[in-house]
């Protein structure tokens, strides 16, 4: 055992642990939302929606 | 925020300035001059990398003009698959998506196998014995980068940023050290390409080059992906694309000077590392350092920006119904598209595990090349149905259509040269896009709105 | 024109067109490397007892190849050796032109199919 048989082994929690964040944010994102409000950007509503604002200001 | 719940809507954040598109789109493309372009060299000589290097160059900037044009108009995620689907059709626009996501994937697939073979090096040098599982590190890789793309665009480009500018100060600064400008050179281009190292193949290896010469530039049309995210997306766009091409032509020429100078082309021709390598020879520890930095650096920025442009792809044709619609979901908090971007983790985790690297470059290649081939039917379908005087675009490029024809050209060029080493992924490829194809006008296209997918505010197309 | 209404995918079917998608994807890309099709492998010509002037490399190369760790000419000598053979049929090349073109002919084809009916619903009749 060296140094970089640590490193291996501190590489696979670290993996472990970003993947646990993503997996438990996504299911509590998904459980917390509806379906219709995360699905619900649509293209070039961007656009109008600033456009909009600058004609406000 | 208040906004957002107000109307019940969510979308992507318009965060972004000038630099972010700079990064995203050199970011992706720098760590091409730590690894890969140099199978050019094994293609054909150093001599044909260089003029695949060039000719490369010429055909990414026809790329880059095309592109800022059109994108200068067609502000929104996916980039190209909107700009087919309001320019040539559906079909076009999902062949063209597809394009992108395994364009991005696979290179990002080839960073990670790339992370995991600098560790490995430096492992040995350092002494260990043993041989190092390199697992574990191109999965961290890929996780955290995953990761940070999940928690926001702003910070994943600002990273980009930051980790960019170094990647591309250390070429710079190998450059300078080895220039001769201060000590003596320890190039020696003369010796090492004099004789039958000068050619090894022939005017064919000039062409066969071509292969990987398009590896110093690949990905730059990925500054699109961020339209929707950018806040003025009519004059970021083209000015980080064209800013882009320009640093990586630079980059690239430095880069093959520094390289040849230093090493017989057999050997550079199948390097993992080049650049690092290169640094090594220089005799200088603080070199060799600067550069180990910078190859890890680069193929970080470009995973990175990888994951940030294949689910922008992905998350636009789920929001379309080209995919099943539940990719295209935004996350409330962090405002990324977040389905897409987990989805493709596992994807890119098949191919950089179980495939060898040059063959995963080719397949990036390969759709990337497909893409490249799009652009020109693109723009004078662009031109044709809108006329320069019908809508207003952010940039008109100059002298339509040769750059187009230019760009065809280079691409037939480029297919020839993928032919004659990779012709049964070629073909494999191309059938499974045909059989995509059909798959999705005869059965996929059912579950899209058809009036609805077009959104841009433009006029009537002329002829329809 | 009668505007198009989708039909709204079940949770079912997505997974399914998913699943197919990648089947699909993945054996694109793996079937060529399960085959051994895939790729130009490089062959080293033998060399008996190679020395660094039979291989070709003059002072300059030797002293970078001995940078690089080869200190003996046997080691480099597969990797100076090797050569991708680049000979090809014209059948095959023909074979592959045709394939690209008809691929990109039936793309812009169905597009055009496709784009039509989009451009009449979006801006009437």
């Amino acid at each position: 055992m060296d140094l970089w048989n640590y490193l291996e082994y501190a590489a696979w929690a670290a993996s472990a642990l970003f993947g646990l964040f993503i997996v438990i944010d996504w299911i509590k994102t998904d459980s917390q939302y509806s379906e219709e409000f995360l699905t619900s950007s649509r293209e070039g509503e961007l656009e109008a929606l600033t456009e909009e604002q600058h004609h406000r200001g | 925020m208040a906004q957002e719940q107000q109307t019940e809507h969510v979308g992507l954040a318009r965060v972004l300035g000038p630099a972010h598109v700079w990064a995203l789109g050199v970011g992706i493309v720098l760590v091409g001059e730590y690894m890969g372009w140099n199978f050019a060299v094994g293609k054909g000589g150093a001599y044909a990398a260089l003029i695949a290097c060039w000719f490369a160059g010429i055909l990414y900037s026809c790329v880059a003009m095309i592109d800022s044009e059109v994108t200068s108009t067609v502000a929104a995620a996916g980039g190209q698959y909107t700009q087919a689907k309001h320019i040539v059709g559906p079909l076009m626009a999902f062949n063209v998506g597809l394009y992108l996501v395994f364009a991005y994937t696979m290179l990002e697939a080839a960073n990670a196998i790339t992370v995991g073979f600098l560790v490995d090096t430096v492992a040995t040098m350092s002494g260990h014995s043993g041989v190092l599982d390199q697992r574990p590190f191109i999965i961290l890789a890929i996780m955290f980068l995953a990761w940070l793309n999940y928690r926001g665009v702003l910070a994943t480009l600002t990273f980009n940023l930051v980790i960019t500018a170094i990647a591309f100060s250390a070429v710079i600064i190998l450059f300078l050290a080895t220039s001769g400008i201060f000590t003596t050179s320890p190039l020696q281009h003369a010796e090492l390409m004099s004789g039958p190292a000068s050619l090894p193949y022939g005017w064919l290896g000039i062409l066969a080059a071509m292969h990987f010469g398009l590896w110093y530039y690949l990905g730059i049309e990925g500054t699109t992906q961020a339209a929707e995210e950018v806040r003025s997306p009519a004059r970021s766009l083209p000015f980080g694309t064209l800013a882009g091409v320009m640093t990586l032509a630079i980059a690239a020429t430095l880069t093959w000077y520094v390289c040849s100078g230093l090493m017989p082309w057999e050997y550079l021709g199948q390097a993992g590392v080049p650049l690092f390598d290169a640094a090594r020879l220089s005799g200088s520890t603080f070199l060799m350092v600067l550069l180990g930095i910078g190859t890890l650096f680069a193929t970080l920025a470009s995973a990175n920006g990888c994951i940030n442009d294949a689910s922008r792809a992905w998350f636009a044709m789920g929001r379309d119904r080209y995919l099943p619609g539940w990719f295209g979901a935004v996350h409330p908090r962090y405002r990324t598209p977040y389905r897409a971007i987990i989805f493709l983790v596992p994807i890119a985790l098949i191919f950089a595990l179980g495939a060898p690297i040059d063959q995963v470059i080719t397949f990036s290649i390969l759709s990337g090349l497909l893409g490249y081939t799009f652009m020109p039917l693109n723009i004078i379908l662009f031109r044709r149905k809108w006329p320069l005087d019908s809508i207003k675009r952010g940039y008109e490029h100059p002298f339509h259509p040769v750059p187009a024809f230019v760009l065809l050209a280079l691409c037939g060029t480029t297919f020839f040269a993928v032919f004659l080493g990779y012709g049964t992924q070629l073909v494999a490829m191309i059938a499974f896009y045909i059989v995509v194809s059909l798959w999705f006008h005869f059965w996929r296209y059912r579950f899209v709105n058809r009036g609805a997918q077009f959104t841009m505010p433009w006029p009537k197309p002329r002829g329809y | 024109m009668a505007k198009y209404t989708a039909p709204v995918q079940s949770k079912i079917g997505q997974i399914i067109d998913v699943i197919v998608l990648l089947i699909m994807a993945i054996g694109a890309l793996y079937i060529p490397l399960w085959l051994g099709m895939a790729g130009s492998s490089k062959e080293p010509v033998a060399i008996e007892n190679p020395t660094w002037e039979a291989l070709g490399q003059n002072p300059a190369m030797v002293g970078q190849w001995e940078k690089l760790g080869f200190s003996d000419p046997a080691a480099a000598a597969e990797m100076i050796t090797a050569r991708f053979d680049y000979s090809f049929s014209i059948s095959s090349l023909i074979v592959m032109i045709v394939v690209i073109v008809g691929y990109y002919a039936i793309l812009l084809r169905f597009s055009e199919k496709e784009y039509c009916d989009v451009i009449a619903e979006k801006f009437g009749e």
